[in-house]
Parts: structure tokens; sequence; C-alpha cells
């Protein structure tokens, strides 16, 4: 596969991202240089692309994200992988707010910590941070995993749907209406299987897995003792 | 969504070219307006005033009106007023005035003309800079690119609360103590409640703009003897909106953000220096290399950088 480098600095990012999707479909693997963190890097990229961006990026890399590799150097700022239906994203660095917000599938693999609001109403796929994920993380999401390795901040796995928060570290404060439960042998084994692809697996973790109590999802608003939980 | 910024230099340095930069960065978050705080080395004697007259047609009267007000608090100009005025209705004024005798007082008394002129900072170092426009445009303007100093504030507007209006631009001054400065982030939802009380205490509103309130809210703790840190901490729970905001004295910048972390910080701290943003993209304009940034994403966080290397007191 031959490849492509991109360079960003002050161009507009529209003329960067056209850059990026004609090297895509010409199927080469691409560098961008010089990103200085700029926003909206690489969105919408197609299934097969392999992309990696050498520094920090700004808001929105990677979202929508249609079945790309993309490796993110430095950091990324909000909403990285935003919305995205399948692929993996790497953040080398720190991921800021929402990553992985709304997300339909794939992977987003962060080695740094994550932002507040990590997978934020998120529907699927997988985030696997190995620092803590900040506040509130895992709010209101629908499906898919949130996996911290090295912990969670305040207000963990508010309001959840069908989604699953798991924190091996410690966990600062738990959300509105979650239940945190021991998990079977089954459903660890299906944590590690996500894990091992990134070389993860450590069996002496003491897993915290977070899902939703279930009583916001039959909440009552003229019920004033039930607004007591909130 | 408005973009903040603030930069601390090592020594008196080129820090309006910096904030210009900072916030040329953040256009897209506010091209209503942009405003600068800028803290220059200290005068000797006297005040540095920049005022705004909401009509230059009023010019010759408010100027007059202005001086009278001076005199009768035994003041007078140090330097005369240079004006800078364009196309649009209003002008922008900098002076220098012999120490009023009260300058609380002083002030007082001038926001009795505030329907037409406004002093929009009064300090010995602290000049705010502020206008409808583009970075680059108000930078033009008001030649920002050319001042010089230590530590300074920027901010890009989105109006979202009040009026596009050069007088609600912001950095605000935190009246009637000189040397202060905020920029705001956000929206302050117990507006209408905070602002009641303040004003039976006496204090006077300008704008109806939220941020306003904040530069105002912290006067009146600092009037009740709290320092910057402790003002900083009661503001978190004691204002409920979602909000970023920083505040600058001679000695350093602050910053404070509410309990829901909805506004973004971000800084790189280098040598003694402090590039803050909004957004990592525009503290990169004046740091480009690849060095560390610190989010300040969490909840309730707040932190106060000194000038110089200098610790400022708890």
């Amino acid at each position: 596969m031959s490849e492509v480098i991109i360079d960003v600095g002050k161009r507009h990012i529209k003329e960067v991202n056209e850059e990026i999707q004609e090297a895509c479909k010409a199927g080469k693997k691409i560098v961008v240089a010089n990103t200085l963190s700029r926003h909206n890097l690489g969105v919408g990229l197609p299934k097969g692309a392999d992309i990696s961006f050498q520094g920090s990026v700004g808001y929105y890399c990677g979202g929508l994200n249609n079945g790309a590799t993309i490796n993110i150097e430095r950091n990324a700022g909000w909403g990285t992988g935003e919305a995205m239906a399948e692929g993996y994203i790497t953040v080398d660095g720190y991921a800021g707010m929402s990553c992985g917000a709304a997300m339909l599938g794939g992977t987003i693999h962060v080695k740094g910590d994550a932002g507040p609001r990590c997978g934020v109403a998120m529907k699927g796929g997988n985030i696997v941070v190995e620092g803590k994920i900040g506040y509130q993380s895992g709010f209101m999401a629908h499906a898919g995993k949130i996996i911290a390795l090295g912990g969670a901040g305040e207000s963990c796995a508010d309001a959840l749907w069908e989604g699953e928060v798991w924190v091996a570290g410690e966990v600062d404060s738990l959300g509105v209406d979650v239940k945190v439960i021991e998990p079977t042998a089954e459903e660890v084994a299906e944590v590690d299987a996500i894990l091992d692809p990134l070389g993860l697996v450590d069996n002496s973790r003491n897993w915290r897995k977070m899902i939703s109590g279930q009583r916001l999802w039959y909440f009552e608003s003229r019920d004033a003792n039930a607004w007591l939980m909130i | 969504m408005c973009g903040i910024a603030g930069r601390i230099l090592q020594a008196p340095g080129k820090v309006g070219r910096d904030l210009v930069e900072l916030m040329d960065a953040q256009e897209h978050r506010g091209a209503d307006s942009t405003g600068f705080a800028i803290y220059g080395i200290p005068i000797d004697e006297g005040y540095i005033l920049r005022g705004m007259g909401f009509n230059k047609v009023n010019l010759d009267k408010d100027m007059a009106e202005f001086h009278a007000i001076l005199k009768e608090h035994d003041s007078d100009f140090l330097e005369e007023p240079k004006f800078i005025q364009d196309d649009n209705a209003h002008y922008c004024t900098r002076m220098v005035i012999k120490d009023p005798k009260d300058l609380s007082r002083w002030v007082m008394d001038i926001d009795n003309i505030s329907d037409r002129f406004e002093v929009q900072s009064c300090g010995r170092s602290l000049e705010i800079v502020k206008d409808i426009g583009s970075s680059e445009e108000v930078a033009q303007k008001h030649g920002v690119r050319d001042m010089i100093g230590t530590h300074g504030l920027g901010h890009a507007r989105l109006a979202t609360e009040s009026s596009v209006l050069p007088n609600a631009s912001h950095p605000f001054w935190a009246r009637p103590f000189s040397d202060v400065a905020i920029v705001h982030n956000g929206q302050i939802t117990d507006y209408y409640t905070w602002r009641d009380k303040l004003m039976r205490q006496g204090y006077r509103f300008l704008t109806y703009n939220d941020s306003e309130l904040i530069a105002i809210w912290i006067s009146d703790q600092m009037k009740q003897g709290l320092t910057m840190q402790q003002a900083l901490e009661k503001s978190i729970s004691s204002i409920d909106g979602v909000f970023t905001y920083m505040i600058a004295q001679p000695n350093g910048i602050g910053f404070a953000k509410d309990r829901f972390a909805m506004k973004p910080l971000v800084t790189i701290q280098e040598n003694g220096e402090l590039a803050a943003a909004t957004e990592e993209q525009a503290v990169r304009r004046v740091i480009s290399e690849e060095a560390d940034v610190i989010n300040y994403d969490g909840p309730s966080m707040m932190k106060i950088w000194g000038v110089g290397n200098k610790k400022v007191a708890a």
C-alpha cells in the first residue's frame, strides 16, 4: 500500500478533507502532518481507509467514521469519533469531552484519559480507555460498552439505558439510577475479547459493571417520591 | 458559544499580539464582537481609563460633563483623551486621569452619564479594548497588536443573552475595583435573581449581559473581603448556569467553571508562561510546537496562575 503525506497547517479544512477522501479512493495509506489541533479532520472516512494523524487534533476527528482505521498520535479534542458507524480509532494521548458520543459501532481506544461524558448517548460499539473517564461518562448510553481501566469521575453512568460501563479502578461517584453488579465469568470473557486485540487483558482486575437500575425507564413525573431519587 | 483566552508572559512583551492570535483562531466561536483586557507596565501616578461614548455627535458634550465630574472629585486629565472613531456611531477614548479622591464614588457619579458614555476600564495597568467586529478588525482599529504588557484576556462574543452592542462586548471591568477584568463563556441562568439582589445593594448594571453580572458579583465578594481564590470557589456553588470565566488582576489570572463541565478550557504552561483558550487549536497559534496541553474538562474546577511565576495569595 503506497503512502501519501498530507500537510494541514493553516489550510482550509474542507480542502484537507477532500484531499484525504481522494487518497482513500486511491487506496493509499494516509499520514496527516502538522495537524495543529485543527477541528473536523478526517470526518466521514470510508471502510478500509488507513489514516494516521501525526499530532494533536481538534473537535470531531473521526466523526461519522464508516469503517476506517484512524490513529491519532497525540491528543484529541471534543467529540472524537462522534456518531461513528464502524471502524477503529486509537488516541495515543487524551481525548476531550464526549468521546464516542452517539456512536453506533466500532471501537475507540484511548490510551490516556477521556474527558467528561465519554460515550454519551452511544448506541453501540465499544470505547476502551486505559486511563480515567470523566464526569458523567456513559450518560444515557443506549447500547455498547465503555470500559475504563483507570477509574471514573463523578456521576458515572448517569441515566443509563441498555449501555454498560465497566470500570476497573476507583469510581468517584455514581450517577442517578445506576446499579453496580458483579459480572459473571462469561461477561468478563466478553470484555476480555474486546481488550485482547489491544493487548490489555489482565486477569487480576476487579471489575465493576454498571447497568441501569431501570427506575428512570418508567419515570412518572407526577410522582414526587420518584423525583427525590434525583 | 463564545471563545475566551488568557495569556501570561514571563516579562513585559507583545501580549496584545498574542491575544489577537488567540482570538483570531477562535473567531468561529463568535464574530459579533471581540475584546481584550491588557495589563501593561503599571503607571506611577493616576489611572489609565478606557471609555466609550455611544454617539460621536455628543462627544464634546460628553467630555465636558466627564471633565466636570472629574474636577468635582479632585481629579483631572494627566494625559488628554485620545479618540478612536470610524463609521459607527460610537467612539472610544483613552486617557490618564489623576486619582479621584474616592474611586467608587467617582465611578458612581460617572455612571450617571451612562446613557451616553461608559467607563470600560480603570486601572494602573489594565486597559480594556472592545468593539464590534472580528479580532483582526478590532486589533487594527485599536492598535492592539502593539500593546505591550505582562498578561491579559481575550474574548470573541456570540451574542446570546443580550444585543450586539459595542458596550455589551467582553471583557467586563469589575467596577469600581481598579485593574480587575473578566471574560466569560456560558449562560448564567439565575441572572435576574442575582441582578436584583446586587442592584438592591446599590450596584449599577450598564448592560443586560450576563457576564457583567459575574464581574459585579466578584466585585461584591471582594468588597466583603474575599480573596480572588475564595471568590472563584464561592462562585461555583453560588451562581447557577453553565460557565467558564476567567478573571485577571495585576498579579495573575484565574478561572472557575460550573458544576456541569460544559464549557472547556485548555492551557499550555511552559517556562513560567501561560496560554489558555477555549480551544486547543488556539493555544497552538502562540505555542506552536507540540507542547503538552492541560485540559480543564472536569466539573467545578478553578485555578489561579501568577504573573512572573509568583503565587497569588489564597
